[in-house]
């Protein structure tokens, strides 16, 4: 697992890569949390995301949490077919922003 | 196509790695779809994590998986010496109407599995928790 950062119009872009799992789900989230700083928008681009599961979907929910807790704005994009289809299982997708890509997060976000 | 595979996991969650591993190898042997790869790891990963977590497992002897494949029907069995539990009764369901704040942070992995398997069995019996879980999803 690989977690890199931009900051593109206005918005912070975490990309992600490789798998989130029960073994290394803290990890990500404190390396997620770690490159945010008093960012307005931020956008998690898990394209190169293969797999994650029920651990890294919590680091995400606590990651959103945290960022509605000061106002500030969070989406992902480009999520993979298996991931897509396990966030609208568990409902995430009512309760996080989904774009099909980083492109359309970033100007649905950005300033 | 007929395979099968049996895979030890030590109660640990760095043996997470291992098992993913022996799951890839079995899917190339089984010629499985990737939408597969993903959800058997993602069951046994549930599965397995809920045992290591709660089970009161640590130091205790391995899970035992076994993967089998057979025409379009795929069987995993999950052989733990765990507290007892039967993860079609004793699992509640999420509430998944909650808005973010009021979303509980655990309880979503069971509930992942139920959703992608045909069919659990279980049965506690010689010690052992026998979790057998069937799914014909090949798409």
């Amino acid at each position: 697992m690989d977690v890199t950062s931009q900051r593109t119009g206005g918005a912070l872009i975490v990309s992600v890569e490789g798998r989130v799992d029960g073994a290394n789900a803290r990890k990500f989230q404190k390396a997620v949390e770690g490159v945010i700083d008093d960012d307005r928008a931020v956008i998690l681009d898990m394209e190169n995301l293969g797999y994650i599961s029920s651990a890294g979907l919590r680091s995400i929910l606590l990651i959103a949490k945290g960022l509605q807790k000061r106002k500030a704005q969070f989406a992902v994009c480009s999520l993979q077919d298996a991931i897509g289809e396990v966030f609208r299982i568990v409902g995430f997708d009512k309760i996080v922003t989904i774009h099909s890509s980083q492109g359309d997060a970033v100007a649905a976000m950005g300033s | 196509m007929n395979e099968t595979a049996s895979i030890t996991m030590q109660p640990d969650v760095e043996d997470l790695e291992n098992v993913f591993a022996a799951v890839e190898e079995f899917a190339e042997r089984a010629a499985w779809p990737m939408n597969l790869v993903f959800q058997v790891k993602l069951i046994l990963e549930e599965m397995a994590l809920n045992v290591i977590n709660y089970g009161g497992v640590e130091g205790a002897e391995p899970i035992d998986i076994v993967l089998k494949t057979e025409n379009d029907i795929v069987t995993i069995e999950i052989k733990d010496v765990g507290q007892p539990f039967d993860p079609i009764k004793d699992a509640p369901s999420p509430d998944l109407s909650l808005a973010l704040e009021d979303r509980p942070i655990g309880g979503l992995g069971l509930y992942l599995v139920r959703t992608m398997v045909d069919e659990m069995h279980y049965e506690w019996h010689d010690g052992h928790n026998h979790l057998t879980l069937i799914t014909r999803r090949l798409t």
